[in-house]
């Protein structure tokens, strides 16, 4: 196992290496224009001026190579637009550990509600709770996140009787941004462990263990439920990781200064250091959640396993 | 949790209870029963159809059927509108009798919506709208199906390749969408092709993922195993072991992703990626109307393309459930 | 004594009663989306970088709000005789502060020649270097090219800590409005030499001389600039705290924010000014129309579109005088601006391409000139419908004509593009496609409505030809008519005329060759500014009156909520004054519309004097 996880981490790093390098090149793709404020009234010269300064006359591997220099020795770079001259890790280490916490509280509190919300519905299959649950879930899929967000901010802050902004020193001010962002998460949640344990319900081993004369509790929780947690644990790191990212939206109505919108705003801005800091940062946590989801994965199913070969039992 | 039990299996139930009840002497009890063919017929489900059961037990949850029949109907509808009478088109504008345009106007009997702010009909934009939002969504959802489920199994599968496919996966997965999006969108011109192809460029990998995770699930089950020890080819694996499996989930997968690439779509539009104004789609009526929600006499023009979209999806979700709870082989004796 | 107190406290609320309540030395929080993205105002070309410069940083000299230059950091200056030498008489004490107040140096020429040397520094990549350039400053562009490198041979010395001298490189008759640039503002020598590509990368590395501090920057999330109480001029500066919050969605909820109380200030966007002024209609107001910038739109001479919507075809057309008369007098641009000002589409209509206050003769606007008398009659008519359309399907039937016999092929797709994410633009081109096609018949053109990007949208539409009719718009580089000819200058990416000079086209030649000659001798005239002026109107009117530009509209006057009252500040044809808090109060409670009325006629009649 320890062999295998070495191996695997090994190629995480060659993967990130690779998803730097095509994003490293994509960039250097996009319009020239982007990197100017004054593009217009620029002259040819000064526009070759700034490119050189910035870098980016020079070939293709040359580029690479003093990037991945500079990424050696602990350098990301700094912003050029977003907040110019400053290092980039500055910029991301104030803004990560607000984001981290928000989609902690949201995913946590998902969770809390979710599971349970989704064990209820599969044990009263086609009754009332899992009518009321599916009413729910429908709705929230069925309203645009985009709608229904500004719609909790508008009223939400006029009955708790607090401002517009996101405050992160007062308490109050953290409800309702948390809130919004776990209600997508809890009716996923709980839609697909319905699915899962319904599925599993009707499988054998859960007849034998009904015939066995085993508890409704202990078949719901230690046989149906276990094994209908597998493929969600899967993706838990992942969802994590789309929480942080996808709270764009919320970030930007409540003014959080966190990671949310950050990426598809230095992408407009074409901030090539940040974006390429930013990338690094997601994909990391995205390739470890890749790795953390199948090792949750066979430590819940110990039949799935990713070092025997086929064939061996 | 009891099982829904097929009518023939009842039926067997019954017979074998009654036969139990009957009192036989020792010679009846060891006699050589005859071969009778109506017996037979009784126990053997011999005529069972996969998809015939399938579409059997669907039909028997009504509001998965009740919203099939609405879910074609708005389909039609937005076909069908049009042609209609005293229809506008959804670009063409009204003018007032001041000669300009006839904006911001609430519901009246020419305007059965009311009209946008430059004096478009807000009803035959919210139909052009859904017309094309599903046609974008359908077209997405049965290419990431097609790609991913395909690319899906292979990578679930074969051992081989999943090297290949976890780095594509992690490749494609992090690079950010919106440079990806904004360089199609510089490279393309904006329009209905252009963004079904963003949006499926990176959306199968995600179906691939699915489809891979539950392959992994059951790939290594007794009955997959005792397969490959007969000899069975992996094609055969796949298709007759693996795949009738998955299709409940993938139902349920495909039945989401659906309203989600029209969902997706308004996200695009959001970050200013979407379509060309002359197309109208519920994505950017939504993301117009979005602007308005503080405005309560004109939140109306948010209100109405947000209801379709919550009627599409909600019948989506609902069919996608009972369709893959209908296509689940357990629930079909 | 009870009585008294109480009389005495009553007449007090009465007075008060009486004028608009001022929160003088209050907060004036607003939102905002838009980001500083550096401090640093020596390189920086943005309008939000510049508004924050132009309130912690002073200028040789500034405008009142009549449009009427006055001294700031110079308390005197004079030019020449023969108009290249302009010398700036320091006003002596200023001094520069860091952002915690404390005192620093004092502001003496030497920073001003720091500064300019900093601009004209390639390494630092100035974009604002070029408006150097123009301003005619000597050597300016041959020492950033390298052609000179000792920097005591540009034209900018301190002749002592208080003197300050431009030589010029020829006599430029709006110098004195170009010094209200961020190019000629100063920054304190010492520091820019210890800081180079560093200085102004946060409210730590820069010091200020201006109205305000800037003593909390924070991108977004916070910027607080506090009054300067040293400042030379502090008796007029009213406000006493300026609190600008992030928010990314400013547009949607800075108007709930306001009547919540929680912002002193916000803009209404088309989308939502139909529910205020049925809601609460006296709290409507306008921002004062920014004088800076000019919309037309442009026949493109280059179309560089797909083959499916026929560019050789376009530029057969294109090239026939009688089809751009055609369009010209077809487009109902009031009608078109209703997606922009709904209300008062009309205010925004321009006959020309300069906008109106920008320069003036003998006391007549510049738009005014006799020059500009016939312009208007090729325009379409919004009072007599029937008669413009007449006239536009009069010209119609001379372009078919000749058109067909120079082998065009009808309908005549007309591209026409906007920008993707902006929404007004989007319903505006909807329109004119409706009316146009309306007017003219789908059998003589077809408008293909033609996205361009949100990102990088100029190079993928203007500037690489992607349209044949495309509002374009210019802002003034300095505060003469010249400007308003630059992009249609030779080599220039907006309408790509003078490419149709090495054709055959004779007619569009002889045109361009005599509307070029015009300019060039415009250009030439720099003893009498008078004459230049006029010269520059006939110039200009003859683009128009050959339909190479359609004039459109000038820079919107925005509605809003706002408890300042926007005719106190600064006026000024160009440059950063305009974005100056100073000279303005801070109301108690909104301003509203009857106020604005008020002041607005008030100050109308202050200009006209």
């Amino acid at each position: 196992m320890l062999k295998y996880l070495l191996k695997r981490f090994a190629r995480s790093l060659f993967t990130l290496f690779l998803i730097l390098t095509i994003v490293f090149i994509l960039v250097r793709q996009m319009p020239i224009e982007g990197y100017f404020s004054n593009f217009d009234k620029m002259t040819e010269t000064q526009i070759q001026n700034g490119l050189e300064q910035m870098g980016l006359t020079q070939p293709m591997w040359k580029q690479l190579l003093n990037f991945y220099t500079r990424l050696l020795h602990g350098d990301l770079g700094t912003s050029r637009v977003y907040y110019r001259g400053k290092p980039v890790w500055d910029i991301l280490r104030t803004k990560l550990p607000l984001s981290v916490q928000l989609g902690s509280l949201a995913i946590l509190f998902s969770m809390l509600v979710g599971l349970p919300m989704g064990t209820l519905m599969a044990k009263y299959k086609g009754r009332f709770p899992d009518q009321l649950g599916t009413v729910f879930i429908v709705l929230i899929q069925a309203v645009p996140a985009a709608v229904y967000y500004l719609f909790i901010q508008l009223y939400g802050t006029e009955l708790l009787s607090i401002k517009l902004r996101f405050d992160e020193g007062n308490w109050i001010s953290w409800i309702l941004p948390v809130f919004s962002l776990s209600l997508g998460n809890i009716a996923y949640y709980a839609m697909w462990l319905r699915r899962y344990m319904v599925d599993e319900s009707n499988k054998d081993y859960v007849t034998l263990a009904r015939i066995k004369g085993a508890g409704e509790g202990r078949i719901m929780f230690r046989h149906i439920f276990r094994n209908a947690f597998v493929p969600m644990a899967q993706y838990l790191p992942t969802s994590f990781l789309n929480t942080v990212i996808g709270s764009i939206y919320i970030e930007s109505i409540w003014s959080i200064k966190g990671m949310g919108g950050l990426l598809v705003d230095v992408i407009h801005k074409q901030d090539n250091e940040m974006i390429l800091g930013i990338v690094l940062i997601f994909s990391c946590v995205g390739i470890l959640g890749l790795m953390l989801g199948d090792l949750l994965m066979t430590l819940f199913d110990p039949r799935i396993s990713f070092t025997k070969k086929a064939g061996e039992v | 949790m009891g099982l829904i039990k097929h009518p023939q299996v009842e039926r067997l139930e019954q017979h074998v209870t009654e036969a139990l009840k009957e009192d036989l002497s020792q010679e009846q009890l060891f006699a050589f029963a005859p071969f009778d063919e109506e017996e037979a017929e009784r126990a053997g489900v011999v005529n069972y159809s996969y998809w015939r059961s399938t579409i059997r037990a669907f039909r028997r949850n009504w509001i998965a059927m009740a919203l099939l029949l609405v879910l074609a109907l708005v389909l039609l509808f937005t076909f069908i509108q049009p042609m209609l009478p005293g229809q506008f088109t959804p670009t063409e504008i009204s003018n007032g009798p001041n000669g300009l345009p006839l904006k911001n106007q609430s519901a009246d009997s020419v305007h059965w919506l009311g009209t946008n702010a430059i004096g478009q009909d807000l009803w035959s934009r919210v139909w052009a709208g859904t017309r094309n939002s599903l046609i974008i969504g359908i077209s997405v959802a049965l290419l990431e199906a097609l790609v991913g489920i395909l690319m899906g199994v292979l990578w679930g599968y074969v051992r081989q390749l999943d090297f290949l496919f976890t780095e594509l996966y992690n490749i494609i997965d992090n690079i950010p969408t919106t440079i990806v999006l904004i360089l199609v969108s510089f490279i393309l011109r904006p329009g209905m092709g252009t963004i079904i192809f963003a949006m499926s460029i990176t959306g199968w990998i995600g179906m691939a993922r699915f489809v891979r995770n539950q392959v992994l699930i059951i790939r290594d089950r007794d009955y997959n195993v005792a397969s490959r020890t007969l000899g069975t080819s992996t094609a055969r694996i796949i298709l007759r072991n693996l795949l009738p499996y998955l299709v409940s989930v993938i139902m349920l997968r495909m039945a989401l992703s659906i309203p989600g690439a029209i969902g997706s779509e308004v996200f695009i539009t959001y970050i200013g990626l979407g379509l060309p104004i002359e197309i109208c789609s519920l994505g950017n009526l939504i993301n117009e109307g979005r602007k308005l929600m503080m405005s309560p006499s004109l939140r109306y023009q948010l209100i109405y393309p947000t209801i379709i979209l919550s009627i599409v999806t909600i019948s989506f979700y609902i069919i996608g459930n009972a369709f893959s709870d209908a296509a689940d082989p357990k629930n079909h004796l | 004594m009870m009585k008294k107190v109480f009389a005495l406290t009553l007449a007090l609320c009465l007075l008060i009663a009486c004028v608009p309540a001022m929160a003088d030395g209050g907060t004036y929080t607003v939102f905002y989306s838009g980001e500083v993205s550096t401090l640093n105002y020596l390189v920086t070309a943005t309008t939000w970088d510049q508004a924050m410069a132009a309130n912690v940083v002073d200028t040789l000299v500034e405008y009142d709000n009549l449009g009427n230059v006055i001294p700031c950091l110079a308390e005197t200056w004079e030019n020449s005789e023969d108009g290249l030498t302009w010398t700036f008489h320091l006003r002596q004490g200023v001094k520069w502060y860091n952002c915690f107040g404390d005192e620093v140096a004092e502001v003496t020429a030497n920073d001003f020649v720091a500064a300019m040397k900093y601009i004209l520094t390639p390494e630092y990549d100035s974009a604002v270097a070029k408006q150097v350039f123009s301003s005619g400053v000597v050597n300016a562009e041959a020492y950033y090219n390298g052609e000179v490198t000792d920097f005591a041979e540009v034209g900018v010395k301190a002749e002592d800590d208080y003197t300050l001298v431009y030589t010029l490189a020829d006599p430029v008759p709006y110098f004195l409005s170009a010094t209200t640039y961020v190019t000629f503002m100063p920054a304190y020598g010492p520091q820019l030499e210890e800081l180079g590509k560093d200085f102004g990368l946060d409210n730590q590395s820069l010091y200020f001389n201006g109205a305000y501090i800037l003593e909390t920057f924070e991108p977004q999330s916070e910027h607080l600039l506090v009054k300067n109480q040293n400042y030379w001029d502090a008796e007029h500066v009213y406000i006493e705290k300026i609190n600008r919050l992030y928010n990314a969605e400013s547009a949607t909820l800075s108007p709930t924010a306001a009547l919540r109380g929680e912002v002193d200030s916000a803009s209404l966007d088309n989308d939502v000014l139909d529910d205020w002024l049925a809601n609460h209609p006296e709290l409507v107001t306008k921002t004062r129309s920014d004088l800076q910038y000019s919309y037309f739109y442009c026949f493109n001479f280059n179309p560089q579109y797909e083959e499916e919507y026929g560019p050789a075809n376009w530029l057969i057309a294109v090239n026939n005088k009688n089809f751009r008369y055609s369009l010209m007098a077809a487009m109902d641009r009031v009608y078109s601006l209703t997606a922009e000002d709904a209300e008062n589409p009309a205010s925004l209509l321009e006959n020309v391409i300069t906008p109106p206050a920008f320069s003036a003769v003998d006391g007549v606007d510049f738009i005014n000139l006799d020059a500009f008398a016939n312009t208007t009659s090729y325009f379409y008519d919004e009072s007599d419908p029937e008669g413009s359309a007449a006239k536009a399907l009069a010209y119609k039937e001379a372009a078919v004509a000749e058109l067909t016999a120079a082998g065009a092929t009808f309908p005549v797709n007309v591209v026409l593009t906007y920008k993707t994410n902006d929404s007004n633009w989007a319903g505006q081109v909807q329109l004119i496609k409706d009316q146009m096609e309306g007017l003219l018949g789908t059998d003589y053109i077809n408008v293909v409505l033609y996205a361009g990007p949100a990102d990088s949208f100029l190079s993928a539409t203007r500037r690489s030809g992607k349209y044949s009719i495309m509002r374009c718009n210019w802002g003034a580089d300095y505060a003469d008519p010249e400007t308003w000819t630059d992009p249609f200058a030779a080599g220039n990416n907006y309408n790509f005329m003078d490419q149709m000079l090495e054709t055959d086209n004779a007619e569009t030649v002889a045109d361009l060759n005599t509307y070029y000659a015009m300019v060039e001798e415009a250009k030439a005239e720099k003893a009498d500014l008078n004459k230049r002026y006029n010269l520059f109107a006939a110039a200009e009117a003859y683009l128009i009156e050959n339909a190479f530009i359609l004039p459109y509209r000038t820079e919107m006057a925005d509605y809003q909520v706002t408890k300042l009252d926007v005719f106190e500040g600064e006026y000024a044809p160009f440059g950063l004054c305009n974005q100056r808090y100073k000279f303005m109060h801070l109301h108690e409670n909104f301003v509203t519309a009857e106020e604005n009325a008020a002041s607005f006629a008030a100050w109308q009649a202050a200009l006209a004097e």
